[in-house]
């Protein structure tokens, strides 16, 4: 369930941060603190979207920051990161990012259910913009509840 | 029938498509697709009738056959419109009028 991972201590908010790095900085430190990343998987993220990895943009301002198991995932996690203003993803005008997830998955399999959820969760479009438009913690978690499934 | 989602982990986003794609061809009434996703270093040409990716693989997938560009991992009308297009062309009966 996302509510087993998204709590008032992954979901976060930043004001005025200064790019990308401190962005990916800001969404894996909830996971950093808890165990479930070791440095590593901060190092993966930055590098592979230093290297272009843009991939991570889903769209409607959304980024998920995830790298591979082997890259340092101790247990699965899940947090979230709305920054203010938009953070420029690899410092590339086509990619701003307003609300930043980050993914630790141990194998493809332990994630399967939160993906399916953050799938119908981002792919459902009211839900989506009530979101990026939460502001709290309290928020986010009021918009997962009203997830169908 | 296969559709293979791709992306760069196999992880993220090429899980996302995969799941809005078996929802989508659910919608469409469309039967006998399998839908499953990889990495893209683990992807060979005929591996899948349809591969459908992000914009930014476009490039790395190009000699992959048959190859669907999504703009958006998340946006379902996009994928709907994808989706059905390439029903179309593949010859598949598109038997429920979906959602839009």
């Amino acid at each position: 369930m996302l509510n087993d991972y998204l709590n008032k201590d992954t979901i976060r908010f930043a004001q005025n941060v200064g790019g990308w790095r401190e962005a990916i900085d800001l969404v894996t430190a909830p996971l950093l603190e808890s165990g479930s990343i070791t440095s590593a998987y901060v190092d993966a993220i930055t590098a592979s979207i230093a290297a272009g990895g843009v991939y991570i943009d889903l769209g409607f301002g959304i980024a998920l920051a995830h790298s591979r198991p082997e890259n340092g995932v101790q247990h699965t996690g899940l947090s979230s990161l709305r920054v203010s203003p938009t953070v420029l993803l690899n410092d590339d005008p086509q990619h701003p990012i307003d609300l930043f997830l980050c993914l630790a998955a141990t194998d493809a399999n332990a994630h399967l259910e939160t993906m399916r959820e953050l799938a119908s969760l981002l792919s459902d479009e009211q839900l989506c913009t009530q979101l990026l438009a939460a502001h709290t913690s309290a928020e986010v978690l009021a918009v997962i509840q009203k997830m169908g499934n | 029938m296969k559709f293979l989602a791709v992306c760069s982990t196999g992880l993220g986003s090429s899980f996302m498509v995969h799941m809005n794609i078996e929802k989508v061809l659910k919608e469409l009434g469309i039967n006998g697709v399998d839908v499953d996703h990889a990495d893209l270093g683990s992807v060979a040409k005929g591996d899948a009738d349809t591969i459908f990716v992000g914009a930014d693989l476009a490039d790395a997938t190009s000699d992959l056959g048959d190859v669907v560009v999504l703009n958006s991992i998340i946006d379902l009308n996009e994928l709907r419109t994808k989706v059905r297009e390439t029903a179309e062309r593949k010859g598949l009966a598109i038997t429920a009028a979906g959602e839009n």
